[in-house]
């Protein structure tokens, strides 16, 4: 993974007014911390943060962080989302070294058709989205790919079985399960027995209508 | 249709609903969502229909969660009665939803088919909601700005 550079402007004023007034201009408030420095309070412009963050490496990406005359190896460490717009609102970067080791949360992508699983109409249910891992800034994947094409229905492939990349690795546990072909849920309606239902439910609804003028006149 | 089985008091406040939501606003174990985007009561019985508006539509394959639980009741007093003599009877269970929340998910289809079928149970909703998609997903970019 090549480093990413972003400008990172210090000396923004502090308080979610001053915040707000930086996001409406076009810039997202962060913060900058780690290796011992003082926590330094940035600003980053919204675009740039977005074309940086959504590259190949993810949110896992390895920044260039420029902060006034000084340059930080960083990644994002913690994203704060508005809970409707789902926007960035603000960021943390961490600032690391190319030789320590980090832990990181690793999306995880299914790959490959379970073709027993929907033969059966089953589903692929993924259980684990993410996985912690440890591994040095320049070894951590963008994500981890897990072969689904095996799975049947009642199989479950585990954290055990993940192959991880050389100089990743994980505290999960071995156990914990990724991805499950569960049985179908999804109960088919015939139309034979949509109608009847239909059937049943006008006639709940007009007894119920009929109660209800029944109370309301008396 | 839910409701809880058993319940320390029989009858609540109403209470307000003010703000956002202050969890479970993303879409957390299937792919795509039902995110409410203004506040409101949902009852037991809107659940279930919206429910049933989505795994009717879908038809085979997928998995539904529901992510709101009716916890609340509702007292109401009969018809033609005069005030007074205390509290109404407890009728309906809702559940309190405020912006933002993720109301329902769906998994194990493509997005075609779960926004047609989060589309019609929206429908069967007393709030204003939206179809989402997980951050990943798709073309759904990992960060908005």
């Amino acid at each position: 993974m090549a480093d990413i550079q972003l400008v990172a402007e210090p000396g923004r004023a502090e308080g979610s007014r001053a915040s707000r007034r930086l996001r409406h201009a076009g810039r997202i408030p962060a913060v900058v911390y780690g290796h011992g420095i003082e926590p330094i309070s940035v600003s980053v412009d919204a675009r740039e943060l977005r074309a940086a963050l959504n590259g190949e490496a993810g949110t896992r990406a390895l920044l260039q962080l420029s902060v006034g005359s000084e340059q930080h190896l960083a990644v994002a460490r913690q994203l704060q989302r508005h809970p409707v717009r789902h926007t960035v609102t603000h960021i943390d970067f961490q600032v690391v070294s190319r030789d320590e080791i980090i832990s990181a949360e690793v999306p995880i992508s299914l790959v490959g058709e379970a073709v027993a699983v929907h033969r059966g109409d089953g589903t692929v249910a993924q259980d684990l989205m993410s996985l912690a891992v440890k591994a040095r800034p320049a070894d951590l994947p963008p994500h981890i790919e897990v072969d689904v094409s095996e799975l049947e229905i009642g199989s479950t492939i585990r954290v055990g079985n993940l192959s991880l990349p050389a100089g990743v690795e994980t505290d999960v546990d071995p156990e914990q399960a990724i991805a499950v072909g569960q049985p179908p849920q999804v109960v088919v309606v015939t139309e034979q027995a949509e109608a009847e239902e239909g059937g049943a439910e006008s006639a709940a609804e007009e007894a119920e209508a009929a109660g209800g003028e029944g109370a309301g006149e008396s | 249709m839910l409701m809880p089985r058993k319940v320390k008091h029989r009858k609540q406040q109403r209470g307000r609903m003010t703000g956002l939501a202050k969890g479970g606003e993303t879409v957390s174990f299937g792919d795509y969502g039902i995110q409410a985007l203004e506040p409101g009561w949902i009852t037991a019985r809107q659940i279930e229909a919206a429910r049933i508006a989505m795994t009717r539509h879908v038809r085979r394959g997928g998995k539904v969660w529901i992510r709101v639980f009716p916890d609340k009741p509702v007292t109401q007093k009969p018809a033609e009665t005069r005030m007074g003599s205390g509290k109404g009877n407890p009728e309906h269970w809702v559940a309190v939803v405020k912006p933002g929340r993720v109301l329902f998910e769906l998994a194990g289809v493509d997005e075609a088919l779960a926004q047609a079928a989060m589309e019609r149970a929206i429908q069967k909703l007393p709030v204003k909601a939206r179809f989402i998609v997980r951050p990943g997903v798709g073309s759904m970019p990992e960060v908005q700005v």
